[in-house]
């Protein structure tokens, strides 16, 4: 899978450090006193939505409505292109005497052909980008953070404290503390 | 922006700056110079023809035609038309001059009717549909919606003073016409249960009466609300009772009054979608209308909670709406251009032919500036943007009513001139001075309303 995003993969890093949540706005608190203090999370895996935490871990955003844009120009593009060969330069029809250059009986195929384009295209790219594609090997940290935990997952870098990282993890309500380095988790 | 902690939520009492005050007045009096400009212009019957001819020479060719047109009509009967074959009659080009004093009090009112009804729908689909986001701002659409009697009186007026000029059916319903007299009208006769006179008066009193008695019992419930205890929520379950009945009244009853006051205008023509394109097209200048004052608000210090979230949410609205618009736009042109039947086309055809300029700023105003402009999310979070593009959609959408109104009442030859300009405005200040005063009566956050936490904790996200 040469072509999945390999930013969003956990292998292949530093060590990970890894606090377990049940309550988010426990995870809040906690996330907003790490990200003051300076450290970097890579991600929060949340089984739903947290208003509010992608701001505190600072995520950028997404991409998605620019290639939204672009699937859309495509398609516009595509349907206009399709209809001009087919109706005007290969085999034009006369269906009630109407003129067959750029009416507005081409309006619904160029918006259904750029909602088609939109939609399949955003649909290919979310699930591209998010690991999403069919055959391969989920790589969650915990089985349950798609059911009721929440995990805050940071990169260990070269001169990080990683004791204070652990410490403010459980001084907010972490119920777990992990490490995970090359594919093997450790639980403190 | 939500970070998840509490955030403090007081009361507070907006205050009618001086600064709004002049702002109203000013748009009054400009308003008052623009339309007494157009009505001085109006002068006698041949005077305003000349004039127009001078100020629109492109238009004059078509004019003078109209005229011979309109002669040949009176003495022949129906004109055919060689390409499109029989032309639908656009008589009236020999209208009493203040007609158009009449058509321009009765789009101003219906425009600010049906603005002060979709205001009362918005209010009440939050309602139903348990929204959280919009309760800080609620209370913009609750003064607005109290606006409704001031327009219906004006249009009550304009429709006592001019309803058998701006419409035929009424004026053929004087003619008393039997079915062997020349000029005999089976369309109109077969309407003439729903199109007549007692029928344009009671029905949409009738109608104004529910929405205002509904419209009172919403807002004493909000009211009752503030002065209760926190976390009773007996008001707020009423309310969404109250609000489904008029959701459910308002649906059925919206469509038949455009169908009555506009869309009879051209009384031989008919569109199923039309109820619903007006509604549409009030529904989002409604919206535009509330980010201004919910933008103004929030300038003047007010509603600390209601950030750039909800702002942008109101640029949504917006832009969703604007798409919507235009595609009811062309759903209810693209059938009746695809299909051909001349009965169908009349409305188009004066519109495409004779008033070409306007029907293209139409879409340009009300769909391609507003869709390029608000595409971005930068765009929708910017009030600068939002003030801009807004302006260019409240103007486009009053002038999509114009043109609904005017060349089915005056066939060729109209502007969009001083007159509609002034009147739009005088109506505008009128407007913003109600809502402001309306602002005033009670305080501006809804203190108990349940979901005014979640409100204050809107966050759509990176």
């Amino acid at each position: 899978m040469g072509i999945l995003d390999k930013k969003l993969s956990l292998r292949d890093r530093n060590k990970m450090l890894i606090g377990v949540w049940e309550d988010e706005d426990q995870l809040m608190a906690g996330a907003s006193e790490i990200a003051h203090a300076g450290v970097h999370i890579h991600d929060v895996y949340t089984p739903y939505p947290v208003h509010g935490l992608d701001r505190i871990i600072g995520a950028r955003r997404s991409k998605l409505a620019r290639i939204a844009f672009f699937c859309a120009v495509t398609g516009l593009t595509l349907m206009t292109t399709m209809i001009w060969y087919m109706y005007v330069h290969d085999w034009p029809m006369n269906i009630g005497n109407k003129p067959v250059r750029f009416t507005p009986s081409w309006a619904p195929v160029m918006f259904e052909g750029t909602v088609l384009c939109t939609a399949f295209g955003m649909s290919f790219f979310f699930f591209w980008r998010n690991r999403l594609v069919h055959g391969i090997k989920n790589e969650l940290l915990d089985i349950r953070q798609t059911d009721d935990r929440m995990v805050m997952v940071i990169e260990t870098t070269d001169g990080m404290d990683e004791k204070a990282v652990f410490n403010m993890m459980k001084n907010h309500g972490a119920v777990e503390l992990r490490e995970f380095h090359n594919g093997v988790q450790t639980v403190l | 922006m939500g970070h998840g902690h509490h955030i403090e939520v007081k009361q507070e009492q907006f205050v009618f700056s001086p600064k709004a005050k002049r702002f109203s007045m000013i748009l009054m009096v400009l308003g008052l110079i623009f339309a007494g400009l157009g009505i001085a212009n109006l002068g006698g019957h041949e005077e305003s023809h000349s004039a127009k001819t001078e100020v629109a020479a492109h238009e004059g060719a078509h004019h003078g035609e109209g005229h011979a047109a309109a002669a040949a009509h009176e003495e022949h009967g129906n004109v055919p038309n060689e390409a499109f074959g029989p032309r639908m009659e656009f008589h009236p080009l020999d209208k009493p001059v203040n007609t158009r004093i009449w058509a321009n009090l009765m789009i101003v009112g219906y425009f600010f009717l049906m603005i002060s009804l979709v205001a009362l729908m918005w209010y009440a689909i939050q309602y139903i549909a348990n929204a959280g986001w919009s309760v800080g701002i609620k209370r913009i659409p609750e003064a607005i919606m109290t606006f409704i009697p001031v327009p219906f009186v004006v249009l009550l007026i304009a429709l006592f003073m001019g309803k058998n000029d701006i419409y035929h059916w009424a004026h053929y319903e004087h003619l008393g016409l039997k079915p062997s007299d020349a000029g005999y009208d089976p369309i109109l006769v077969g309407k003439s249960g729903f199109l007549n006179s007692t029928m344009l008066f009671v029905f949409p009193s009738v109608l104004v009466v529910i929405w205002y008695v509904l419209m009172r019992k919403l807002r004493s419930l909000s009211a009752a609300e503030d002065n209760a205890t926190k976390g009773d929520v007996t008001f707020f379950r009423k309310s969404v009772r109250f609000s489904a009945a008029f959701a459910v009244i308002f649906g059925f009853t919206i469509s038949v009054i455009a169908w009555l006051l506009i869309m009879s205008v051209d009384a031989h023509w008919y569109s199923t979608i039309f109820g619903f394109y007006n509604f549409v097209t009030h529904w989002v200048t409604m919206i535009t209308i509330m980010a201004f004052f919910v933008a103004y608000i929030k300038k003047e210090g007010y509603l600390g909670f209601v950030t750039n979230e909800h702002m942008h949410d109101l640029g949504k609205f917006m832009f969703a709406f604007t798409v919507f618009w235009a595609y009811l736009w062309l759903s209810q042109y693209l059938l009746i251009w695809y299909a051909q039947i001349p009965e169908e086309m009349a409305y188009y055809q004066i519109r495409f032919e004779n008033y070409k300029f306007n029907f293209l700023l139409n879409f340009a105003m009300c769909f391609c500036i507003p869709f390029l402009g608000l595409l971005m999310r930068s765009a929708k979070r910017n009030r600068y943007v939002l003030a801009i593009i807004g302006s260019i959609m409240i103007l486009g959408h009053y002038h999509d009513v114009w043109l609904m109104v005017f060349p089915g009442v005056f066939g060729s030859g109209m502007q969009f001139g001083f007159m509609e300009l002034g009147f739009f405005l005088l109506f505008a200040g009128i407007f913003t001075y109600w809502v402001f005063t309306a602002l005033t009566k009670r305080g501006l956050v809804a203190v108990n309303h349940p979901y005014l936490e979640e409100s204050a904790h809107h966050d759509v996200g990176v």
